[in-house]
């Protein structure tokens, strides 16, 4: 037949061989690259660690025999809400930051999308919580917020107050040292100043000493 | 192939140009980057000399020597000596090479006339010839080496080119295009050998573009694009960042952020496998040992200590005890944990910048701060709330605190502990068992080398105006001057060199800010820090802050400051007390008022030299500031100062002759026309009692 016998078959056969293997690598090198992406996106560590109050207050929840009374429920849910609290402050005042520090390059990509993850998360949790108080007593949705914020910045405030306070030993046994060393050293003086007959030079010279010290004193007052 | 429209380069005379240029264009830059001295501040700067060695200095040189290794342009040196040898190589080829360039028979050159003769002196001369040339008239003359043969030849050659000239057409084809054939046809080669495209070599070259263009090409693509997806711009690694971005916490102070860096991944090259946990136990015991006499525990607070030990890690908690070891200059008895302990500071330190930017994101003062100090205390190996006199060669924690002797809980900084009379500085550490002689001297010759900015007076300024008007552009000027501590006879200031003038208003360059005084000149660089426990070179930087201290923000981004507009050291190497004059521009607030900001001028290398003063930014209406332009003389500065003097020299005006006039305006335009944000009172401008130390 004449078409068929004019066409050099193995010549042909060469173009196609080459679309196939430009086509089929191309697409061996996508389905690669995705299926990474897509693990790599999926393995990424999450923003915040385990959510330990939430899984109390749901363990609680699912407890059958006995049953939990609900003051109890309520108020691990209120734990769970303040948990939820420290955690949007820490989203919210981390998105300006972070949005720079892309934009500059200086942190990856990855962060982003962990940061997006966790915010999109939390706004599930906070939307779960007022359900959940809700489910309890009607209306408790709209204020179950405000009081776990008031107890974040209570235990906050407390945390602070514990720390300062813990240091009240420490500072309090440095003074009493400095007192004694001082005590001790102005005795030591007086003893001098007993012992040695006073002449013009000594009165001169111990006037200036403490007037000196009193200088320094002042000055590490100001600072 | 068609090869028959080209000459290949079968002699092989082109391919060594052609090679040459290429290697060439490859090797000349190559070469040239290897060789150009770096530009870096810490190879340029001066040192501050001192022939103090810490203990360990051997470890601490060698771990310099290993980066100026790493630094070594291995790579580039192996390309370009390659290259060279490719192009000495390729140029004996070329002159050895002997050139087949055809010789083109010419027959005036037989006759031996100019191309410019006429028919007629062609045929005399021919004729003048034929009488000594032709066979019948020549002799033989076998001594010379001339037969009959080449008489002959010679002869019919004579002939051949006479017959040539006397040819018009021909004449004219050898005048014309320099053949007797008439014009020749041009030709085009390719200065590549035959043998690379006949006897089946074609394949392989084909091979050799497939692999340079389907292999070469995107992997260096690629590895490029990976290395740059790697590093963030503070050049660590961006899993370190997002870490490091996890641990940032606005109320960590100093030490917290020691802690935040010791997650950087970093660290795992320097503690890769087995180092990760070898002499851990050991190198705990060392630096958590209760009670120990290391300053270390009594700057680690309880809570960073529960928080070291909880950490599950191994390897970072090795990393972060390896710091505090660092930083309380422990001894770890071992040379390999002693090695470590001085490889983690400089890596902490690059992780240190990436931080200072997350803070400064953040924008909390605190926070920022806290960051700077540890970079102070990275490169001084002291721990947070050390003292820092123990910057000085042979001070430990001992003599430091003799030296404090009044036993306040604040420590004295260096510049303190110099200011108090000589006896008494010396009688307090210069005792037997803490200071001798010989230690006291070296300890206060490097103290009266450290370069202590100290700030003279700061305000505020818009290019050309006299006021600040709302939401222009700020100049916030800072005029300091450099006093190592302990300078006795600091020569007064001329109270002139206070003024910032602005530049002429033809000079664009320099108000647009692009140049300085001194442009084109080497800027002046404060000599290196004096870190003898950091195993790295490392020039001071100055940063400048504008704080807001009521929100605890930062109001306007550190400036920094490598290099200065005027000498620091005379060439006998005094001090000059010039003074320097430091600019940050900012976009004044949109709305009038006084606004008042803390200003920080820390440096980064040194503990104990952070300024701190109040400044006070008065933003006046635009109106307000229009109106009293149109009043003239009101806020005429006054003629005492240069920038008076010169205001009288420009209007060419005779100074006093509106001098009662000024008088009369003056005392109520004594408020407004003070534009240069209020600088506190002397008090304020005293810094040192206003050093922050913590």
């Amino acid at each position: 037949m004449w078409p068929f016998d004019a066409v050099d078959w193995l010549t042909l056969l060469a173009p196609f061989a080459y679309l196939f293997v430009l086509v089929s690598s191309l697409y061996v090198f996508t389905n690669v690259y995705r299926s990474r992406k897509a693990a790599q996106a999926a393995s990424l560590e999450p923003w915040f660690p385990p959510h330990l109050q939430r899984n109390i207050y749901l363990s609680l929840l699912e407890q059958e025999d006995p049953k939990v009374p609900d003051s109890f429920l309520k108020a691990a849910l209120l734990r769970r809400a303040t948990e939820d609290i420290h955690r949007i402050v820490q989203i919210r005042n981390a998105k300006g930051a972070l949005q720079v520090l892309l934009q500059r390059g200086s942190v990856g990509d990855d962060l982003w999308q962990r940061f997006q993850r966790a915010e999109k998360e939390i706004e599930e949790e906070l939307r779960d919580v007022v359900n959940e108080a809700n489910a309890f007593a009607p209306n408790w949705g709209q204020t179950i917020f405000q009081s776990a914020s008031e107890m974040a910045q209570n235990t906050q405030i407390r945390d602070r107050l514990t720390d300062i306070l813990a240091t009240s030993e420490s500072e309090k046994s440095w003074w009493d040292a400095r007192k004694a060393a001082i005590q001790s050293s102005f005795m030591k003086e007086l003893d001098e100043e007993k012992k040695s007959p006073l002449t013009a030079d000594t009165v001169l010279v111990e006037r200036g000493g403490p007037a000196e010290k009193g200088g320094k004193k002042k000055k590490k007052g100001k600072a | 192939m068609s090869g028959t429209d080209y000459n290949y380069d079968e002699q092989g005379d082109f391919f060594p140009f052609f090679i040459l240029t290429i290697t060439s264009l490859v090797t000349i830059p190559v070469t040239y980057s290897l060789l150009k001295p770096s530009k870096e501040l810490e190879n340029t700067a001066t040192r501050i000399t001192s022939d103090f060695k810490p203990e360990h200095a051997d470890l601490i040189d060698g771990q310099r020597k290993k980066q100026k290794r790493r630094e070594r342009r291995l790579k580039r040196g192996i390309v370009s000596v390659a290259g060279w040898t490719v192009i000495g190589l390729m140029i004996y080829l070329i002159i050895v090479t002997a050139r087949t360039t055809v010789k083109i028979w010419n027959p005036y050159e037989v006759l031996g006339v100019s191309t410019t003769a006429t028919e007629k002196q062609i045929t005399s001369h021919y004729r003048k010839l034929s009488r000594t040339m032709h066979p019948d008239k020549a002799r033989e003359d076998l001594s010379r080496n001339i037969t009959a043969q080449s008489i002959n030849d010679r002869w019919v050659e004579i002939v051949k080119a006479h017959k040539a000239l006397t040819d018009e057409e021909i004449r004219n084809n050898f005048l014309l295009y320099g053949h007797p054939d008439g014009k020749q046809s041009y030709s085009i080669g390719i200065a590549l050998p035959k043998w690379i495209i006949t006897d089946g070599h074609g394949k392989y070259v084909l091979l050799m573009y497939a692999i340079a263009l389907g292999v070469l090409l995107p992997y260096t693509v690629g590895k490029w694009w990976y290395g740059t997806q790697r590093m963030t711009k503070e050049k660590i690694l961006i899993a370190s960042a997002g870490k490091l971005f996890r641990e940032y916490d606005n109320d960590q102070g100093d030490s917290g952020v020691i802690g935040a860096l010791s997650s950087g991944e970093e660290f795992n090259e320097i503690l890769a496998g087995h180092k990760a946990e070898n002499g851990l136990s050991k190198l705990e015991q060392r630096v958590l040992a209760n009670g120990s006499e290391t300053s270390i525990s009594g700057s680690l607070t309880r809570k960073d200590r529960e928080k070291l030990e909880d950490m599950e890690d191994s390897r970072r908690r090795k990393v972060l005890t390896l710091i505090w070891a660092y930083l309380g200059r422990i001894e770890l008895d071992d040379e390999t944990l002693n090695d470590e302990k001085f490889e983690v500071a400089p890596v902490a330190l690059r992780l240190n910048d990436a931080y200072t930017a997350i803070a400064l994101a953040y924008g909390n003062t605190k926070a920022v701060l806290s960051a700077y100090h540890t970079s102070q205390n990275l490169i001084q190996a002291l721990p947070p709330g050390a003292s820092p006199l123990e910057q000085l060669p042979h001070f430990t924690p001992a003599i430091a605190s003799a030296a404090e002797a009044d036993r306040s809980r604040t420590h004295l900084s260096i510049q303190e502990f110099m200011r108090i009379p000589v006896d008494q500085r010396k009688s307090r550490v210069v005792t037997p068992g803490l200071l001798n002689d010989a230690q006291y001297n070296k300890a206060i010759k490097v103290a009266s080398q450290l370069p202590v900015l100290h700030v003279e007076r700061a305000f505020f300024k818009v290019v050309g105006e006299r006021h600040v008007t709302p939401s222009s552009l700020v100049q916030f000027v800072l005029k300091c001057r450099f006093m190592p501590p302990g300078s006795g006879n600091v020569p007064d200031i001329d109270l002139a060199e206070l003024e910032d003038v602005d530049p002429d208003e033809g000079d664009l360059a320099a108000i647009t800010g692009r140049k300085d005084d001194r442009s084109g000149l080497k800027p002046i660089q404060p000599p290196l820090t004096y870190a003898p426990y950091y195993a790295r070179d490392h020039a001071p930087r100055w940063h400048v802050f504008l704080a807001d201290s009521k929100q605890g923000k930062i109001a306007v981004p550190p400036f920094s400051f490598s290099t200065f507009d005027k000498p620091i050291l005379d060439e006998s190497g005094n001090h000059t007390y010039n003074v320097q004059t430091l600019k940050m521009q900012f976009g004044a607030p949109p709305q009038a008022g006084s606004y008042t900001f803390v200003m920080h001028m820390i440096c980064d290398s040194y503990i104990g030299m952070d300024t701190k003063m109040e400044v006070t930014l008065h933003v006046e209406d635009a109106s307000k500031a229009e109106e009293v332009e149109s009043e003239e003389e009101i806020s005429e500065p006054d003629e005492d100062t240069i920038a008076g003097q010169m205001r009288t020299l420009k209007s060419g005006g005779v100074p006093g002759a509106d001098k009662a006039k000024k008088r009369r305006t003056q005392d109520d335009s004594s408020d407004g026309s003070d534009t240069d944000g209020d600088v506190d009172s002397e008090s304020e401008t005293d810094t040192d009692t206003d050093t922050d130390d913590e």
